[in-house]
Order: structure tokens, then C-alpha cells, then sequence
């Protein structure tokens, strides 16, 4: 499931991955390292909101 | 000129701040039993009593039908409608297709009527005689998409006779398209017929249509029409319902039973979802569920009225909803069982506290918390003459100020709401307030919690300086810490160990509420960390080696130049709509369902965006302007050496200190590769939208307040998006408009990096950039700690390299 970034409006896509954040395709988003922040703005996980 | 009606004593826009203008429909004797009875009695003061009552009711215009069986229409006319002139404040819609009649009385009424209505029933001899008679006395027009064939049924058929119909009234006959107001015809949801099912999604999509399609015309609708056959208490329920969906589609005036409208806000979800099953004909069984399920409804319905409800419980519930309707009969009623202060503390407040718990568990967003908070703030208003004073003795005091420097206030101002409006007694001394003020007023007030805000990294640092003079001079109260640039760690590592009294950190509005509730019970600790969390990531471009083979791209000029001729619309387009309605605004999906949030999107947000849009471009309170430029420089480690009219500038960097190293200054060219072009602009929305939030601040339009000043920074951050674009197509490194979609993630080539921002952090670069740009010739200056004012503000430095993309240092 995608989610969105209430801050900047990126989307996290699993089927895409981070690369910025390293994250390969396939990790979904509740399964993301308690490190990663938003590529763009930083914003952490709880800025996030599900998108579909 | 806005579209509007006058009686003799007033006169009433169609465009209501909030839609729908409502018409009264009684005076009518097929539609009121009691009026027909007084009319057919010729009892002409019973007839202006049903007139009246509508109107204390909240009818603001008053649909008047005399046409009945054996009864002189002409005749009856004529004598309601001196009577009504006369004691009438709302304007008259004279409710006759009659020529004959309208021709007799319009001359008559001391106002601005509406004519209700003109068809092509017959052809259009009708309408011809009518509409010049509109011309003539100037009244406005209902017209009903009826042509020779009928009653139009579907979408297309009732915007082809809408457009017969304007082409006859505007082009022939020379009325304004706002003296229109279409009536696209209501039929009945309730009669099981198959043909009807779309009736409601008919009307609906015409309206949006003909809205579309003939801009400036307006509507009405004869709202009950869609639930004719149903049980009362159902109709209620399905015809708010359905006004609501057609205001959201674009109504502006509707013909109603204004004692009979629910305020949506209080129609329950599953209510909604039946009647929305039915108006939108979601599944074939949707007539019957709805018919079943109000069969049990209206017992419960009889015994759960508003009059059953007690009034303390009412008081709970208008809280709740952020319900401001009738709140001062209520309170009337309620003074006369309880001290006034006794409402606050045993009402009010109790009822906040559950808002605020709403709000924790994710079942209510910040927009509605702001509405509960206005609604609590007017009762608050209405009980006050009431007190000898507000006592202050006993009330937790807080005071709360934004740091020195900093311009900030939003942060500091829903804290100030949501604190006040939960009983507390709150001093809000202001932004830009040095530590010095801070603890005079701390020691002259006697607050019990100090409360400290800030946007800027700076003012992380100075809260922690604060902190150190606080002690100094032996300042006993906790303190608060909020704002965007503080974390817990630094809160817990950086700040606390200045203070010897506690330091927490409150990431929102309500973790400030939770704080000073534990500071009343003894329970309000110093924010701790624990160094087991997790550091979290620095994300950037994983960098490769730098390609150093690209030139300089070729700019239209070098020095500086000012634009303030750009269309505020424009803005929109590129406007990050997610971070608006999600971010700024807190419309955040959280638990609701896909459908419950598209729900929500469409009914609420949408709406409030189309509304402040339209405010904010009519009422010109965007006035977007642009100082920008390109400049020659040469990149020297970790700085940039710039040449401009007012001297040589020198921009200095930070550099990641972790791999891959990051710099701005790495993507343009040194001095042996022969230096480069870079551009810099300032670009602000002006100060009128300052003044009006802080207007809507003032005036306790808390929700309205959030959302223009979240609306504010965003098309801040829209203008500059535009404006890096066009400067990308003027440097020739982009073609043509690029997607919104694209850009939010960088999509294009090189980037703009903001000063103040986690890539180059330091605001102190706006001195040299002020130099160079002059921004203060649109309007823009700067504060002593180099924060632009106003604060619909911002700037950049753009470069072209393509593989510049954001990083934080």
C-alpha cells in the first residue's frame, strides 16, 4: 500500500522502493528500518498517511 | 455587482458565505395545510403569521404561491403581498407562472423580487412576457427546465433546455446571467419507480454541468421533492442530506422547510450512508434498506429529538460538532439552572476534554477540533457578561511567547486555543520576545507554566539559551517547548540539563494541553531519551562521482529583476495539494476508509478549498511578486564567490559530514573549469493575507484561521515552484510546463535549495542575497535574525547541474 507524505507529498511506493534511503522494491511501508525519514523533507513514519 | 434580492428593509446576496440561500416554501397552500386553511378563510393575518414564522426560522427568502383551485390568484396576490411588504424583512419570490399576475404585482412590491419561474412549457410565449417583465422591474428569475416535451429528466435534456432558456433570457431579453437562477427539477427517490433511480444523480451532475457550462448563472431547488412519498421523519433526513450533496455541487439557493433542515453535522454516518446509498443509487435494494431501516429510525427519532435531550447534554453535543447554531438560547436556558461559571467548568470544559481525546485517538481532525474550540469560545463570550469576572484565582496560567527573532505564530496561537478553550488562563505575549521580556513577564504575571515557540533552527538554539537565563535569575515554573526544528533528543540532551525545573517537549498543540494536566497533577517530567533509539537517516542523492563535463547554461540577463505583474491564479496550478489538505490542514485519511476519506475530500475539503481559492483571488489577497536573478560565480570549496552589481559575495556551505559528503557548492564550476551561472530568487504572496488571518485570528475564526494561513504557506511554496520553473525554461533547460506530480519529487533538472532550509540551513545568507536582489522593492524585509517578512515569504538558490538534488547536512 502506498502512503504519503503530509509534509511534501512523496509518495512511498513498495513496488518502487527508496532509493535515496537504499530501500529496494518490495518493502512495504510498515516494514521500513525505525531510521528511515521521507527522501525529500525528512519528515518521519507518523507524518505519513495511507494513500490507497 | 453581486446577484442579490431587497425587500423594503434589506437586502440578501444569492451567494451566501455559507450556501445554501434558503426560501422559505410554506406560504403555499399545496405545500402548508395551515395556510391553505387561513387563505381559504381569507385570513389574511394567519397567512402572514406562517410568512413570519418561516422567517424567524431561518428562511431568508420567502416563496409566496397563491394559486388555488377557485381562488382569485390575482386578487390574493395583491393582498399578501402589501401585507408582506410591510412586515416582511426577508424579499419576496412570487411564486405564479402567471404573466397576467406578475404584471399586476410586481410594480407593487418595494424591493428586489424574484420571479418564480419562467419555463418553455409552451413554446416561450410565457417566458417572453415574463422575462421583459423582469427587465422592466428589475426581479430576478427561477427558471424550470420544462420545454415543450416536458419535464427534463436526464442531465443532458435538462442542460439543453437550460441553454434554450439562457440564450432566451440573457441574449433576447437582456437579463444578467445572475438574475438566473436555474431550477433543474427534483423528482422523487422515494416512489420505487425504476426510471428514477438517477433521478438524484441527474440533478446533481446538471448542476455542476450547467454550472460549467453558462458560468455566472445560479440555482435553486425545491428540495423535498426527492423523498415525496416517504415517512416525515425520513424526509427530514434525506433532504438535508440532499441539499447538502447539492450545495457541494454547486446550488447557492434552495426552496426548503427552513425549520426542517438538519444541519449535516449532525446526521449520523450510518444515516448518511443509507441516504447516500438511495440518492446514488449504490445497489438495487438501497429504496428498501432505506424505508426499513428509517421504519426503526423514527421510534427512535421520537424518543431521541432534540426537545428530549436534556440541555446540558445538547451543550455536549454542539461542542462536539463545533456547532454554533442557537448556542445563546441554549445557554439561556441552561443560566437559569447553573452559575455561569458552572457551565464552563462542568459543561464546557468536560466537553473540550472529550474533543481533545477525539483528537488523540485519531477520530478527529484538526479542523473540526478548531471548530469545537470556536464554538466553546462563543459560549464562553455569551456567558462572560454574566460573571463578575472571570475568576483567574485557581486557573492554571500559562504564558506563552515565540522566541526572540522568530516571526512565527501559528504554532504558538493553536496552542493558545486549544489551551484557553480548555479553561485555562492563557497570557499569549507575542513573537519576537526576548528572554529578558520572557521572565519580566513571567515574575509579573505569575504564570504557573511557561510555554516557548519557534519555527527555526535558530530558535531551537536560543530556547536552549533561554533556558540557561532562566536559571540564572531563578525562574521556578516548568517549561514547554514547541516547534518545528526541535527534536526529543534535543529537547532532552541539549535543553533540559540548562533547567533545573522540567522541560518538555510537545510536538503539537495537545501534547501542550496534556503537559499542563500533568503539571496539575505533579506528573509533568523532563522529555527523556534514551540513547537505545534509533539515529535516523540522512537520505540523499547516493551520490556517484561528480560529472564535472556539463556548461554553464546560457541565462537571458545577468543582475537582477523585479516581476509584479503575475497572476495570482496561476499559483493553483502548481500547488502541492496533498501537503495542503493533509499536511497544513490535518485532513489526514488516518483510520477512515478509502471511501469515507474520498467522502470526506468531496464534501468538506474540497468545498473549503474552492471557497478560500475564491476568497483569496476576489477579495485580493494574493499579490504575488518576484525579485530574481542570474549571477556569474565561481565555486571555491565549500563557498561560491559571486560577482554582482553591489560587489563580490561569498556563500558559504555546510558539507555533509557523513559520505557521500554533499555541498551546494559542488555543483557549480570552479575557477580552472572556467566558473558558472547560478540564480537566486525572493519571491512573497504580500502582506494582505498577514493581515487577514490575523484578522480571522482575532475574531476567533480559529478554523478559518488555520486553514488561510496553511492555504498561505503553500502557495508560497507554489509561487516559487513556478518561478523555478520558469526560470529552468528561460535558462533552456527544460521546454515547456512540466506535472505537478513530477515536480514534487524533483522531476526536473537541478534543484532549488531554500536558505533555512536542511541543505543550507543558515538564514545569515539573506544578508548578501538582499544585497543583491533588493527584495525589500516588493515588499520584503528582514528581521534581526535575517527571517523575511512577511512570512508568505521565501527564497532560493537555483542550480542547474543535474544531478543537484535535495540532501540535509
Amino acid at each position: 500500500m502506498r502512503y504519503i507524505c503530509t509534509c511534501c507529498g512523496y509518495v512511498y511506493d513498495p513496488e518502487k522502493g527508496d532509493s535515496m534511503n537504499k530501500i529496494p522494491e518490495g518493502v512495504e511501508f510498515d516494514d521500513l528500518p525505525e531510521s528511515w525519514v521521507c527522501p525529500l523533507c525528512y519528515a518521519e513514519c507518523d507524518k505519513f498517511d495511507l494513500l490507497d | 455587482m453581486k446577484a442579490s434580492v431587497a425587500s423594503l428593509y434589506q437586502s440578501v446576496e444569492f451567494h451566501q458565505e455559507i450556501p445554501p440561500l434558503l426560501i422559505g416554501e410554506r406560504c403555499n397552500p399545496n405545500g402548508s395545510k395551515a395556510f391553505k386553511e387561513a387563505l381559504l378563510a381569507e385570513d389574511w393575518d394567519a397567512c402572514l403569521k406562517v410568512a413570519l414564522d418561516q422567517e424567524a426560522r431561518g428562511a431568508q427568502v420567502l416563496d409566496l404561491c397563491v394559486a388555488y383551485a377557485g381562488r382569485d390568484e390575482v386578487a390574493d396576490m395583491l393582498q399578501l403581498t402589501k401585507l408582506c411588504a410591510g412586515s416582511c424583512k426577508a424579499p419576496l419570490m412570487f411564486d405564479s407562472t402567471s404573466p397576467d399576475t406578475l404584471e399586476l404585482v410586481l410594480p407593487l412590491y418595494p424591493g428586489r423580487a424574484i420571479i418564480n419561474s419562467i419555463n418553455l412549457e409552451d413554446g416561450g410565449a410565457n417566458l417572453d412576457r415574463i422575462c421583459r417583465l423582469a427587465k422592466k422591474y428589475g426581479a430576478a428569475v427561477v427558471a424550470l427546465t420544462i420545454n415543450v416535451e416536458g419535464m427534463a429528466l436526464t442531465c443532458d435534456k435538462k442542460l439543453a433546455v437550460a441553454k434554450d432558456i439562457y440564450d432566451l433570457a440573457v441574449n433576447k431579453h437582456g437579463l444578467r446571467p445572475q438574475d438566473i437562477l436555474f431550477d433543474l427539477l427534483t423528482f422523487t427517490v422515494g416512489s420505487g419507480d425504476e426510471t428514477m433511480r438517477d433521478a438524484a444523480i441527474e440533478t446533481l451532475n446538471a448542476i455542476k454541468l450547467v454550472k460549467q457550462e453558462l458560468p455566472g448563472v445560479g440555482f435553486t431547488l425545491g428540495i423535498s421533492n426527492i423523498s415525496f412519498g416517504l415517512r416525515p421523519a425520513a424526509r427530514k433526513v434525506l433532504n438535508s442530506i440532499f441539499l447538502h450533496e447539492a450545495v457541494e455541487a454547486g446550488l447557492n439557493t434552495a426552496i426548503v422547510d427552513a425549520a426542517k433542515v438538519l444541519p449535516y453535522a449532525t446526521i449520523s454516518e450510518e444515516d448518511r450512508k443509507i441516504c447516500f446509498d438511495l440518492l446514488f443509487n449504490r445497489h438495487p435494494e438501497a429504496l428498501m434498506a432505506f424505508i426499513d431501516y428509517f421504519e426503526q429510525a423514527v421510534e427512535q427519532d421520537d424518543s431521541e429529538s432534540e426537545e428530549s435531550f436534556s440541555s446540558e447534554e445538547l451543550l455536549r453535543q454542539k461542542i462536539l460538532k463545533g456547532d454554533k447554531e442557537g448556542l445563546d438560547d441554549l445557554l439561556t436556558t441552561l443560566r437559569g439552572r447553573w452559575q455561569p461559571l458552572d457551565i464552563i467548568n462542568n459543561l464546557l470544559v468536560p466537553a473540550m476534554r472529550e474533543v481533545g481525546e477525539l483528537f488523540g485517538r485519531g477520530d478527529l481532525l484538526l479542523p473540526f477540533v478548531l471548530q469545537s474550540a470556536e464554538a466553546m469560545k462563543q459560549s464562553v463570550v455569551l456567558l462572560e457578561p454574566y460573571m463578575e469576572k472571570l475568576a483567574d484565582d485557581g486557573r492554571t496560567s500559562v504564558l506563552l511567547a515565540t522566541v526572540a527573532g522568530d516571526v512565527h505564530d501559528i504554532g504558538k496561537n493553536l496552542v493558545d486555543i486549544i489551551l484557553s478553550n480548555n479553561g485555562y488562563k492563557v497570557h499569549n505575549i507575542g513573537i519576537k520576545v526576548s528572554a529578558e521580556e520572557i521572565i519580566a513577564k513571567a515574575k509579573e504575571l505569575q504564570v504557573d507554566v511557561i510555554g516557548l515557540s519557534g519555527l527555526l533552527v535558530k530558535s531551537a538554539l536560543l530556547m536552549k539559551d533561554n533556558l540557561s537565563q532562566f536559571q540564572a535569575v531563578g525562574l521556578t515554573q516548568p517549561v514547554l517547548l514547541g516547534g518545528a526544528a526541535l527534536t526529543t533528543k534535543f529537547v532532552a540532551v541539549d535543553c533540559a540539563p540548562n533547567y533545573q525545573q522540567p522541560v518538555a517537549y510537545c510536538a503539537d498543540a495537545f501534547a501542550g494541553l496534556k503537559a499542563i494536566r500533568d503539571f496539575e497533577t505533579g506528573k509533568l517530567l523532563s522529555t527523556q531519551w534514551e540513547e537505545s533509539s534509533v539515529a535516523k537517516n540522512r537520505p540523499g542523492p547516493q551520490q556517484e562521482v561528480l560529472d564535472r563535463s556539463f556548461s554553464p547554461p546560457v541565462v537571458p540577463f545577468v543582475g537582477r529583476k523585479l516581476v509584479t505583474d503575475i497572476d495570482a491564479e496561476k499559483l493553483f496550478s502548481y500547488l502541492n495539494e496533498a501537503a495542503l489538505f493533509r499536511g497544513r490542514w490535518g485532513y489526514r485519511r488516518g483510520k477512515m476508509s478509502k471511501e469515507g476519506y474520498a467522502e470526506l475530500t468531496i464534501n468538506t475539503v474540497q468545498p473549503l478549498f474552492q471557497r478560500l481559492k475564491d476568497q483569496s483571488l476576489n477579495e485580493g489577497w494574493l499579490q504575488p511578486k518576484v525579485t530574481y536573478g542570474y549571477f556569474d560565480c565561481v565555486s571555491q570549496g565549500d563557498s561560491l564567490l559571486i560577482n554582482s552589481d553591489s560587489g563580490e559575495k561569498v556563500f558559504s556551505f555546510p558539507r555533509q559530514t557523513n559520505a557521500p559528503g554533499l555541498c551546494i557548492a559542488d555543483y557549480l564550476r570552479n575557477a580552472e573549469e572556467g566558473g558558472d551561472k547560478v540564480g537566486f530568487f525572493v519571491v512573497t504572496l504580500g502582506h494582505q493575507l498577514a493581515e487577514k488571518t490575523k484578522q480571522l485570528y482575532e475574531s476567533d475564526s480559529y478554523h478559518d484561521y488555520l486553514m488561510l494561513h496553511g492555504l498561505g504557506v503553500e502557495l508560497t511554496d507554489a509561487l516559487a515552484e513556478y518561478w523555478h520553473e520558469k526560470m529552468r525554461v528561460e535558462m533552456g533547460i527544460q521546454q515547456v510546463r512540466g506535472d505537478m506530480c513530477a515536480y514534487v519529487a524533483q522531476g526536473y533538472q537541478g534543484s532549488r535549495y531554500g536558505f533555512g532550509y536542511p541543505s543550507c540551513p543558515d538564514l545569515g545568507a539573506h544578508g548578501s542575497l538582499f544585497e543583491m536582489l533588493q527584495p525589500e522593492e516588493i515588499g520584503v524585509t528582514l528581521t534581526e535574525s535575517f527571517e523575511m517578512v512577511p512570512e508568505m515569504s521565501t527564497s532560493a538558490i537555483i542550480v542547474h547541474h543535474p544531478q543537484a538534488k535535495y540532501f540535509a547536512v
